[in-house]
């Protein structure tokens, strides 16, 4: 019986168990690249980029591996994507959740081939992720009132996040340096005040964090080098000159000196425009496109200081944090909003010279400068400072704390399981297998640290029979311990995050019974 | 209970699974080691004073004659990451001491061959790493308790530190000449309210093909690079001058928009070309009535900054004019002249001007430059002239002048000094050695193999003078273990002596940040455990992201016909 051709030439489609197998598999490779990232003994990889240049980047950020792969399987670039989410969201975990996914899937594969139905597979996972977040609420410790606690609370986190990252070494120092740029967020999760440079040279134990805003750029000739008690105004213009903007307008004139007069015209314009800026009362003048000569001297002249060629994020973050407006017209200084700060100086970091505006009007502000060997530690650097950040403003906001090192995993584990138990049917078996998922973290952070995993993890889960155990993985004594004394810490958010993500993500891989590839678009090829 | 059938099924696929996984990740760190190592290997033989020299045909055809680790690293066009690391690293030192550029590709090369030992022998990476960033501590600690204290008013320990430097380089032969010189430049620029900084932007050096390395010469002012334009017949000498530096251009009128004169009658042609006349004139008439008598002209590429008939003119107002000054340098000059740089004739001011006593013309071999001294209230920068008999010479004088500058530079920022001649390391593996036995565990072990690889810097010093290396060694160590800190190698006499006596010296900073960067270097090879290809479609997707933006941005403001986005950065850098 010869079916009907469906599709298009070169399209494809697989079906039923192949299918499955297919996003299975491709679910399980990605899991397992990024899995030996997890934890806090946990290797980097050599991203390469194969065009030009070859680039190389070294990263331990789940989030950053994902995001770079090529990929064309699309279960795979489902749980590339609910790491995109997780980083996103809450800024870390993003290893955890995609391990977590693919080991859900790999329990997935074996109870599938048991044939029990993949529908019922998910309602068991349903049911196991809810009981998991619960087990979980219940041992929350929220120290929200208790303001010396709850910092200490965020040290811990922002120390147990850096320990997975190559900042481990100086961890309290950059725990602290996070601790104190979030504090001054006071409460919000806006992330662009807390501005991060990074300058080559030194070692990551000489980065600080400095209270005002700091703009790579340079200070026009002539001008000011520090001014004291600032009036910034912030624009968007062009200062070569006004053109008309119709293109191929031109002027005709019949001697030299009236081509003189035009030009004569045109600087008189561009100097009514340098007074009517001046008349702002302003003494800082930063402008994101260039300031050519005349202007600059012209600004020179009346002792305002001007920066030119302030890129796209310097000057929305320089408007931001001091309260400033971006300006293009300056027909009303009225109705300019003009930026203010105490101190404007021109300071040295490393070889280069930055100008440093301190005392600015948004008190949150604030400026984290990084340094280090190379440039692909200092782009490592950043991103894990980056993770810590937002896991601690998200804390900030959702002050839940949890322990970590495994901890939750063995508690949500325990309590699948007791569900497991008393569950009648064939979603017990699911429920079973993902209590097993769960216990797969535990066991790769083991893992990874090169220690016997297997052991570990029936150590650990003996001590988890007792009631209200704080055991876990302590990587560093290669030994099951007490996390609260260590001080290891997680935000709950972060976990309630993996958790509910992963299992949704592999609901999703499970569901699918068919891959439809279609046919690619033709084009000439460009590359 | 639920815990044996939880265990069994998920310990037995993961044990096939890892040991799997296990043996890739090896094979790439093991790669990655082998990699670096042969980067190593490939300036080790440029260590020292005796060490050899390196000659590099780049793509270009150009050839460069050279024995700094940073300049042959960076023409080596490496692709395998790991050894791009290596690279990176001496690129980093550079940054941050300016000197031991070799030395620390060649100290990560040799704790990358302890690693693998290590690796062989089955200890986890990450222990290694451990152990590697405790010995890094350690060692800065150690170094730093040997070091001595220096103060910037000794200026022989300076030159000295300065000429240990420059005795690895090609011109070594002229150490005596060069290392006063670098202290001396550096010394100039250092600001009394801010000792600590120096800024290496504020000496600046002229190349000058001519003459040997002999008469390279510090100059108390400005040098350009250029003959004084007097094609026209100006000046070439001026005493008492007074410079201004001018951002406009002194030729006819050329307005933003575009413009054509229309000509309909033959007198008209000669009434334009008098008009032409007059304005220039009007121009050199209001220069000349502040008293200047010397222009500096930025080049430009709108329109010709000076033609023939302004030159003409300049040259009967007895003006010396150079063109042609890149706009980069504008800031230099307007901070050594201590004058402002004027944009438009009407702001020509007698206060924006510079004073000097002296602007001269100066025929040097072939050509001619423009020296400008004895300059009033001169801001804190100073000019180097180096000179030299071909191109490759003035090159590396240049490299090595500028790692001369930075060991000063370093002196100034930390200001510490310590035995050179392989006498640090060899103290830092005997006291890393001793320490190693009270440590416990594995860490122990791995502190000792360390300890180890730091004697490569005096065995390759050794080897590369010729001497034999495994005697030397083993005498050093002994001389060490005596208590003698100081004893290191003197290649010039080929035997072991107080190296501080022979006045080998060299910044602390130098030698802490050799050890630190090289281990932290070796770390993160050492914490790679695989290699993923990315597609450069990311990357591409970025640069016409970039593309679209200056696009857009362009499209605001459209350059003139025919011009291309590379010379509209031209244009900002020019005008």
């Amino acid at each position: 019986m010869a079916m009907e051709k469906l599709f298009k030439d070169e399209a494809t489609e697989e079906k039923g168990g192949r299918a499955r197998m297919a996003s299975f598999v491709g679910a399980m490779a990605i899991a397992d690249l990024v899995k030996t990232t997890l934890g806090p003994k946990g290797m980097d990889k050599i991203l390469q980029s194969t065009g030009r240049g070859h680039s190389v980047t070294v990263t331990n950020d789940g989030a950053t591996i994902l995001k770079s792969l090529h990929i064309d399987n699309p279960a795979a670039k489902v749980l590339v994507d609910i790491s995109k989410v997780q980083d996103d969201e809450v800024g870390d975990g993003t290893t955890s959740v995609v391990v977590l996914a693919g080991e859900l899937l790999r329990e997935a594969e074996k109870l599938v081939a048991t044939n029990i139905h993949p529908m019922t597979i998910i309602s068991g996972y349903r049911m196991a992720a809810e009981c998991a977040r619960n087990a979980l609420l219940q041992r929350v410790v929220d120290n929200k009132e208790d303001a010396e606690k709850f910092k200490s609370d965020l040290m811990k986190i922002a120390m147990t996040t850096l320990s997975s990252k190559i900042l481990s070494q100086d961890k309290e120092h950059f725990a602290k340096l996070a601790v104190d740029a979030v504090m001054r967020l006071k409460g919000s999760t806006n992330l662009e005040a807390i501005q991060i440079i990074k300058k080559p040279g030194g070692s990551l134990k000489d980065s600080f964090l400095d209270e005002g805003f700091i703009l790579d750029k340079k200070i026009g000739v002539g001008q000011p080098k520090r001014i004291e008690n600032a009036k910034i105004l912030v624009a968007n213009t062009a200062m070569d000159t006004d053109k008309v903007k119709i293109y191929g307008a031109r002027v005709r004139v019949d001697s030299m000196s009236r081509v003189a007069e035009i030009e004569g015209a045109e600087k008189d314009k561009m100097r009514e425009k340098v007074q009517k800026i001046i008349a702002h009362g302003i003494n800082c003048f930063v402008n994101r496109q260039l300031i050519y000569n005349f202007p600059e001297e012209l600004f020179a002249d009346a002792g305002v200081l001007a920066i030119e060629h302030a890129d796209f994020d310097g000057i929305e973050r320089l408007a931001l944090v001091t309260g400033g407006e971006i300006a293009s017209t300056f027909d009303n200084p009225e109705s300019v909003k003009l930026g203010h700060c105490k101190l404007i100086e021109e300071i040295m970091i490393g070889e280069d010279k930055l100008i440093h505006f301190s005392g600015v009007e948004m008190g949150q502000a604030c400026t984290i400068v990084l340094r280090g060997a190379s440039f692909h530690v200092l782009d490592e650097a950043e991103r894990s400072l980056h993770d810590a950040l937002c896991v601690l403003s998200q804390t900030v906001n959702d002050s839940r704390v949890l322990l970590g090192g495994g901890w939750p995993e063995m508690v949500m584990a325990k309590a699948v399981d007791e569900l497991a138990r008393k569950t009648p049917g064939k979603k017990s078996h699911a429920i079973e297998a993902f209590s097993r998922a769960l216990v797969a973290i535990p066991t790769t952070i083991a893992d990874n640290a090169g220690l016997d995993s297997a052991e570990l993890i029936s150590q650990l889960r003996a001590e988890h029979h007792k009631e209200g155990s704080t055991a876990g993985i302590d990587v560093i004594s290669a030994s099951v311990g007490d996390m609260a004394e260590r001080g290891i810490c997680e935000s709950f958010k972060v976990k309630q995050a993996v958790l509910l993500s992963a299992t949704e993500a592999a609901e999703m891989i499970l569901r699918v019974d068919e891959i439809i590839t279609c046919a690619p678009r033709k084009r000439e090829d460009r590359m | 209970m639920a815990s044996p059938a939880v265990q069994a099924p998920r310990s037995a696929p993961s044990k096939t699974e890892s040991y799997v996984d296990n043996k890739r990740k090896d094979d790439i760190r093991r790669a990655n080691i082998v990699a670096a190592r042969a980067v190593a290997d490939a300036v080790r033989t440029s260590l020292g004073p005796k060490g050899m020299d390196k000659m590099i045909s780049t793509a270009s055809g150009e050839v460069i004659i050279t024995n700094d680790g940073a300049t042959i690293l960076n023409k080596m066009e490496v692709l395998q990451p790991a050894a791009k690391m290596l690279v990176e690293l001496s690129k980093s030192q550079d940054i941050v001491a300016g000197d031991g550029t070799t030395t620390v590709v060649v100290i990560a090369g040799a704790l990358l061959k302890q690693c693998l030992s290590l690796l062989n022998s089955g200890i986890h990476p990450t222990v290694i790493s451990d152990s590697l960033h405790k010995v890094s501590l350690k060692a800065v600690d150690v170094l730093t308790a040997m070091a001595v204290p220096v103060e910037l008013s000794d200026r022989d320990s300076l030159i000295k530190s300065a000429s240990t430097s420059l005795n690895s380089k090609v011109v070594s032969q002229y150490s005596t000449l060069l290392a006063p010189l670098a202290v001396d430049a550096v010394l100039s620029v250092v600001d009394p309210a801010k000792p600590d900084l120096v800024d290496l932007r504020d000496v600046k050096i002229v190349k000058k093909l001519g003459g040997t390395v002999d008469d390279t010469e510090l100059v108390k002012g400005l040098v350009f690079d250029k003959k004084a334009s007097h094609s026209a017949g100006g000046p070439t000498r001026v005493e008492n001058a007074k410079i201004a530096v001018i951002q406009f251009q002194i030729s006819p009128p050329k307005t933003d928009i575009e413009q054509s004169i229309v000509v309909s009658d033959y007198t008209q042609m000669d009434r334009i070309l008098k008009e032409e006349r007059n304005y220039i004139l009007s121009m050199i008439k209001k220069i000349k009535a502040t008293g200047c008598n010397v222009l500096l002209i930025q080049k430009s590429i709108l329109r010709d900054a000076v033609t023939d008939l302004s030159l003409h003119y300049l040259a009967k107002a007895k003006i010396l004019v150079i063109k042609d000054v890149e706009r980069d340098e504008i800031e230099f000059i307007t901070k050594t002249l201590n004058c402002l740089p004027i944009s438009n004739i009407e702001h020509f001011r007698a206060e924006k001007l510079g004073y000097a006593d002296l602007v001269e013309e100066v025929s040097l071999g072939d050509g001619k430059i423009v020296k400008i001294t004895g300059i009033k209230d001169m801001g804190r920068t100073t000019t180097v002239l180096v000179r030299g008999s071909n191109q490759l010479v003035i090159d590396e004088a240049e490299r090595s002048l500028h790692d001369a500058l930075c060991v000063v530079r370093c002196l100034v920022n930390k200001k510490f000094l310590i035995a050179g001649g392989g006498a640090p390391e060899i103290e830092l593996s005997r006291q890393l050695g001793a320490w190693a036995k009270v440590l416990q565990g594995m860490e122990s072990y791995c502190v000792r193999s360390f300890a180890e690889a730091l004697e490569v810097i005096p065995y390759t010093l050794a080897e590369n003078a010729g001497l034999n290396p495994i005697t030397i060694v083993t005498e050093l160590r002994n001389r060490h273990a005596q208590g003698e800190i100081n004893a290191g190698i003197n290649v010039r006499k080929g035997q072991i002596t107080n190296i501080l006596e022979e006045n080998v010296v060299q910044p602390l900073l130098v030698s802490t940040s050799a050890i630190s960067l090289a281990t932290e270097c070796v770390r993160m090879i050492l914490k790679i455990d695989d290699i993923v290809m990315v597609s450069h479609l990311s990357l591409f997707k970025k640069e016409r992201d970039c593309l679209w933006r200056l696009q857009s941005f362009l499209l605001r403001k459209p350059p003139q016909r025919g011009k291309r986005v590379c010379a509209y950065y031209e244009k900002k850098k020019y005008l």
